[in-house]
């Protein structure tokens, strides 16, 4: 009986939910441990005049205190090696880590860090986009996508529409904040407990800044609690700094940041800024369009270059556009290096043309979602994205039928119009938006993984790959696949931790496509060793016909007399010296890219299609969305309890970051919402009121059974909840386009329709 | 007089003294016991991960409720039972942890036992969820960044036979075991059996801090190092958790919980009722208590608005007898009180608004539930026919402390209940109000937010 395709229980529900489960801190410690814990810069830039830690030195249980000095390199970075672990005579941003204290105890960590002298001087500090433009602060080589002559449509266009969309980072928020554990090894090797999406740059890194060889470092991670994207290249620092106190003590070293200072320290979902003009005729179809997208990459490039990419590559989202011309800057400020997040720069791409489906709509005075329907991608025709890849297996069509009459939106739309009319109180607003998402890392070589999978002599299975537990439930998904595979129960297979020991040179778990990539270098290594079992059925059997691994048994599909247990034909195979284990690998096929000529980043999308009523107090501007529908395409899920929990999860943190979840910083940029009491994701109570999610039965061929990659695309379904407010707003905007940024919060509502409405008539008066 | 504090976790006794009662129990459990289940994530009560059961005695037996851990000091469960997700599963998975399992109601898995315990409570005493609203409220103070709640709400709701912590925990011999009524004394921690001893304890000490629920107090500890010089506990004080109308006022004893209140005024004081269910979250309420929220002093405190417009008066008893202090007269800037140093606050009389009478509390903040206050406000207005006859206004969240407004009271008095009246009035109100600019909203928002409430009151009423 297969069980892809089944609803499996999640491979560690039963400890999670019976407290079992470990993550790093709740790891006992070991003898002669030490705490491990840094000094921050307080300022987002300054000059470092001088460091005196002799005070903080003589502290009892005061064990290493270690700075840039004690690194062999100082230098890392995923993209551009342009970041240093450890301040040396300038912080760039505040939270950069400027001295790694090593102690027996946390008090012993807070009287140093208090002792510790550095002498600052303050530097003006660029804080935001705007100040980064004016001072020409970006990272090398704007990107440009470019395709028909824009600016000739533009001039033609019978009407254009110009603005600008721009939104606020958000916090990770994963409940586990940054943490890991290193312990020395002989000769000077070390292990590696980390809390991260990567163990092989964790590795790469440690190796790097310490003076090892990769080869002497192992990095584990045995699940991570939530990471989305947080963990990709920041929980590299933290590992960094317990590894080398590790060195340096020679004692097993701890890191766990708290949530505050985690807040503070880390970077987060980049701001975007983007400007645009689009062009398009009476009936509401795009005929083109100039986006000018700048993000805040903060202090170090990280990741920002790529995210950046994604965001240009998903600026038409599920629209197409004749003429068109992309530019994407990143600029560098003072802020954290910003990073990875759940969409990576997806959302910012796709918010922003959304937000232009909707004030199109508003000009014209029509319904937007005739708007989007007019636009989006076809199936034979205006098919081509911007960068050149024809948008095959096209369900977006499909979906923009099926969702609106699901979700009973026309209906809807005319009940909001008349709500709108009648009550003196209240406003609702209504929208349809969609998603097509690339899958696939932009950057073609990450697209490779490789597993491990040793069958034992009981006939039990043991699988090992890159992919890293977050949640997500990729391993979930991997044991039901090699359970099929190998035809056996999926209680006979268990995901192992992730290590660098076993599995070499692996990407991050990230871009969706864990399952995808590590899934397919698992189905590969089980075929093999299910060959050369076949084979060793057939020499024992004699057998002629397909030899068929099912149900914990093996036989001859032309004869089924000739049949034996899974675990008597691994004895036969193990006895007749024939290889139980195997390492599986997985290229992902048919990608190409290149910034000047285009090609096809990705193998496939994942697309959807989503409507959220939302109601405001028209006093307050609080919010509450009354009613989403979700409908996906997500290929033939392999767990579809797992593939709902990541569209509801995503939904509702994609949905804080465009509502609830409002970075707020002081003059010199400093983070002020720094923890929960002030810096507020979804709780409970902000899950819609009525919540529908659904996906359509459609077959993707080119992906491991079918499937397809879920874990940020619905993220961008939750953008309908902020369309659905610009909407509202746009009743009480007299005849002029609501403007609306993320994050839309009461006070921005109430502000925004309080403009509008010129209630300033009534005015603020002091 | 004890110099330790006797508890059970998981149905074994406890003992703790000297510096270690003032350790919280979240950090007890998971780096002296090893008990990991408990997760910190926030240490500030804001996210329910650390979410354990603490058994009261309650009659003869013990009641069950959810409380932050990482906000609960040792010296506080003297005689209580906590029971956390290890004690939880003492006899395997519960029906309830079977159906986080099917549902999928765990994904990474670190909010997950919080969860649990607090979903474990809404089981206790023979209840159950009968609606994702009862969900909802009984998991307000748990936040999930994964799941986006929806399979945790179908877990919850799907559950059979779960079985009570009496089931797991057989009250009696632990009802039997733990300390009743008797004073404490460690160090500079004191818990006397009487208010007189309490009182001359807070005159010669005139620095400590009473502690109650600890979720004011327990924040500053961990989040801005404050080392209290002596602890004062009410637990053991006879009669300060009363809680009943006496004719016209509703009398809450100095210890009485937000939750314990929320329950008693649900159905007599509606409004009152609404707002505290958008106080904090179980988990706070449950160890929080009104007195707290009182001399906590918070402009933004919710309670407050409520108290001011309703003229409710505190009761303060110190060595040289009891004094009455209206609550408005109480706060003299900002967080200044009209506390001698040998005070507590014994009870908060309020006046039950009258029938006739038309109430309605706001509170505005970033997020609906388990979030601080932005801004507040409390109106209560009497009519006659058509015309206002007397109206009371406080609002919270634009200046130092809360503030009534004469002004627009005086307005609004003898006008038409119109809605140009109220229009009218909103700029009197602005020009009654200093609001600054926070984290939690601009004064610019604030200033808005004056006037247009005062409209809002208006529609609601009408
Ligand atoms: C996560 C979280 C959410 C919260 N949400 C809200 C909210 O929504 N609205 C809101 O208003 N508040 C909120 N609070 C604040 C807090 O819960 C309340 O102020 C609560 O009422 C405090 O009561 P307590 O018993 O815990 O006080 P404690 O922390 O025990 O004490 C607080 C202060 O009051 C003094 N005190 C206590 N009792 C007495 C007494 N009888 N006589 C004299 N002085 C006394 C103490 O000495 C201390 O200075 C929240 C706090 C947290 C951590
Ligand atoms: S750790 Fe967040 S509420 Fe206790
Ligand atoms: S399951 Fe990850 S935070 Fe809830």
């Amino acid at each position: 009986m297969a069980v892809v395709g089944k609803n499996v229980p999640h491979d560690s529900a039963r400890g999670h939910v019976s407290g079992e489960s470990l993550y790093v801190d709740d790891i006992a410690p070991a003898r002669g441990e030490v705490l491990v814990d840094f000094l921050w810069s307080p300022h987002a830039r300054a000059r470092i005049r001088s460091a005196d830690l002799d005070a903080a030195r003589k502290v009892p249980g005061v064990v290493a205190l270690l700075t840039h000095r004690d690194l062999h390199h100082n230098l890392f970075g995923p993209i551009y090696k342009d970041e240093i672990l450890l301040a040396v005579d300038e912080c760039t941003f505040r939270g950069q880590p400027i001295v790694v204290i090593a102690a027996e105890n946390a008090e012993a960590i807070r009287k140093a860090r208090a002792a510790i002298v550095i002498d600052y001087e303050p530097l003006e500090p660029i804080l935001t986009i705007d100040q980064a433009i004016a001072a020409q602060s970006f990272f090398p080589d704007p990107r440009i996508i470019r395709r028909g002559d824009a600016d000739a449509a533009l001039a033609n266009a019978e009407h254009i529409l110009e603005g600008i969309f721009e939104n606020k980072g958000q916090d990770h928020f994963y409940l586990e904040s940054q943490a890991a554990l290193a312990f020395p090894e002989e000769h000077g090797a070390l292990t590696i407990l980390s809390s991260t999406q990567n163990p092989t740059e964790v590795q790469e890194v440690i190796a790097h800044l310490l003076g090892l060889q990769m080869n002497q470092v192992v990095v584990e991670t045995k699940r991570m609690g939530g990471a989305f994207g947080g963990k990709e290249c920041q929980a590299t620092h933290p590992a960094a700094m317990a590894a080398l106190a590790a060195q340096k003590t020679r004692r097993p070293a701890r890191i766990a940041y708290n949530k505050d200072d985690d807040m503070h320290a880390t970077g987060k979902r980049h701001p975007f800024q983007n400007r645009y003009r689009v062009g398009f005729n009476s009936s509401g179809e795009i005929v083109a369009a100039q986006f000018d997208l700048y993000s805040d990459g903060g202090a170090y490039a990280d990741l920002s270059p790529a995210v950046m990419g994604r965001a240009m590559t998903h600026v038409d989202n599920a629209y197409f556009i004749p003429n068109v011309e992309i530019r994407g800057t990143v600029c560098r400020t003072n802020m954290p290096p910003n990073t990875a997040f759940r969409g990576f720069g997806g959302p910012q791409g796709a918010t922003t043309i959304e937000s232009v489906m909707e004030e199109i709509a508003a000009v014209l005075k029509k319904d937007a979602l005739d708007v989007r329907r007019a636009n989006c991608y076809g199936i034979d025709s205006r098919n081509t994205t911007p960068y050149g890849q024809i948008v095959e297996n096209n369900t977006l069509p499909r979906l923009f039928k099926e969702l609106p009459e699901r979700a009973d939106y026309k209906r809807r739309l005319a009940e909001v119009k008349r709500f709108n009319e009648s009550s003196e109180t209240h406003l609702k607003g209504i929208s349809t938006t969609a998603v097509k998402f690339g899958i696939s890392f932009n950057t073609k070589f990450l697209n490779q993984a490789n597993a491990l999978v040793n069958v034992y002599l009981d006939g039990s299975v043991q699988v090992s790959t890159g992919a890293t537990e977050m949640g997500q439930g990729v391993n979930t998904k991997i044991q039901q696949v090699v359970a099929d595979e190998l035809g056996i129960e999926p209680e006979r297979v268990i995901v192992m931790v992730t290590s660098t020991e076993k599995n070499n040179n692996t990407s991050a778990t990230a871009a969706s496509s864990a399952a995808d990539l590590n899934g397919g270098a698992a189905v590969d290594a089980c075929r093999r060793i299910r060959e050369r079992m076949a084979q060793v059925f057939r020499t024992s059997t004699a057998a002629k016909g397909e030899i068929v691994f099912a149900d914990g048994q093996v036989w001859d599909a032309a004869d089924l007399t000739k049949k034996m247990t899974f675990d008597d034909l691994v004895g036969i195979a193990y006895r007749s010296r024939v290889s139980l284990g195997e390492r599986g690998f997985y290229a992902t096929p048919r990608i190409s890219w290149d910034w000047t000529t285009g090609g096809n980043p990705f193998l496939y999308f994942t697309m959807g299609v989503a409507c959220s009523e939302v109601l405001i107090d028209r006093f307050t501007g609080e919010m509450k969305v009354l009613r989403s529908d979700v409908l996906m395409d997500i290929g033939r899920p392999i767990n579809p309890g797992v593939d709902r929990g990541q569209i509801t999860g995503a939904f509702i943190q994609g949905m804080g970051w465009l509502t609830t979840e409002d970075l707020q910083y002081g003059a010199q940029g400093e983070l002020l919402s720094h923890s929960p009491t002030t810096y507020k994701i979804p709780n409970i109570h902000d899950l819609p009121e009525v919540f529908n999610v659904d996906w359509i039965e459609h077959d993707n061929p080119v992906n491991l059974y079918g499937s397809k990659a879920v874990g940020e695309p619905p993220l961008l379904m939750s953008i309908s909840v902020w369309c659905a407010v610009k909407h509202a707003l746009s009743f009480v905007s007299n005849g002029e386009v609501a403007r609306l940024r993320v994050p839309a919060t009461s006070e921005e509502i109430l502000m925004r329709m309080s403009h509008s409405r010129a209630a300033v008539a009534q005015g603020v008066q002091r | 007089m004890r110099n330790e504090v006797i508890f059970f976790i998981n149905g074994a006794e406890h003992r703790a003294g000297g510096e270690g009662v003032f350790q919280t129990l979240s950090r007890y459990l998971r780096y002296d016991q090893r008990a990991t289940g408990t997760k910190i994530v926030c240490e500030e009560g804001d996210c329910g991960a650390c979410t354990v059961l603490i058994g009261r005695r309650e009659g003869k037996g013990l009641r069950y409720r959810p409380v932050n851990s990482c906000i609960q000091f040792l010296f506080q469960l003297d005689g209580t039972h906590v029971v956390t997700v290890e004690g939880l599963s003492r006899n395997g998975l519960t029906p309830l942890q079977e159906s986080m399992v099917r549902t999928h109601g765990a994904q990474c898995g670190y909010c997950t036992p919080g969860f649990v315990m607090a979903m474990a409570a809404m089981y206790e005493g023979g209840a159950r969820p009968a609606s994702p609203a009862d969900v909802r409220s009984a998991l307000t103070g748990n936040l999930c960044r994964c799941t986006g709640y929806e399979p945790i709400i179908k877990a919850a709701l799907d559950v059979n036979g779960q079985p009570a912590i009496d089931d797991l925990f057989p009250p009696a011999p632990i009802v039997e075991a733990l300390p009743n009524g008797e004073g404490v004394r460690i160090g500079n921690f004191f818990k006397p059996a009487s208010l007189a001893q309490a009182i001359e304890f807070k005159a010669a000490h005139p620095k400590c801090v009473i502690v109650q629920g600890a979720t004011d107090f327990g924040v500053w500890c961990n989040k801005r190092g404050f080392v209290p010089e002596a602890v004062l506990s009410l637990d053991a004080v006879p009669g300060l958790d009363e809680l009943r109308i006496e004719g016209d006022e509703l009398h809450v004893g100095g210890r009485t919980t937000l939750a314990v209140l929320e329950e008693f005024v649900e159905g007599k004081i509606p409004q009152l009722a609404k707002i505290l269910d958008r106080f904090g979250s179980p988990q706070i309420k449950n160890a929080g208590t009104l007195a707290g929220n009182v001399a906590n002093a918070s402009p933004i405190a919710d309670s407050l608005p409520f108290l001011y417009v309703t003229g409710a008066t505190l009761e303060l008893s110190g060595s040289t007898g009891v004094r009455n202090v209206p609550v408005e007269k109480f706060y003299r800037g900002y967080k200044t009180l009209d506390l001698q140093p040998d005070e507590i606050i014994t009870r908060v009389r309020i006046p039950l608004p009258a029938a006739a009478d038309s109430l309605r509390l706001y509170k505005v903040s970033k997020r609906s539930h388990l979030d601080i206050s932005s801004f507040t406000a409390a109106v209560l207005m009497r009519r006659r026919a058509d015309q206002i006859e007397s109206v009371r206004i406080a609002y919270g969240g634009v200046g130092p402390v809360v503030l009534r407004l004469p002004k627009t009271e005086r307005f609004l008095a003898g006008r038409p209940f119109a809605l140009e009246t109220f229009e009218e009035a909103g700029p009197i109100a602005r020009s009654e109000i200093t609001p600054i600019s926070d984290v939690r909203g601009s004064a610019d928002f604030r200033y808005l937010l004056a006037g247009n409430v005062l409209r809002k009151f208006y529609y609601d009423v009408r």
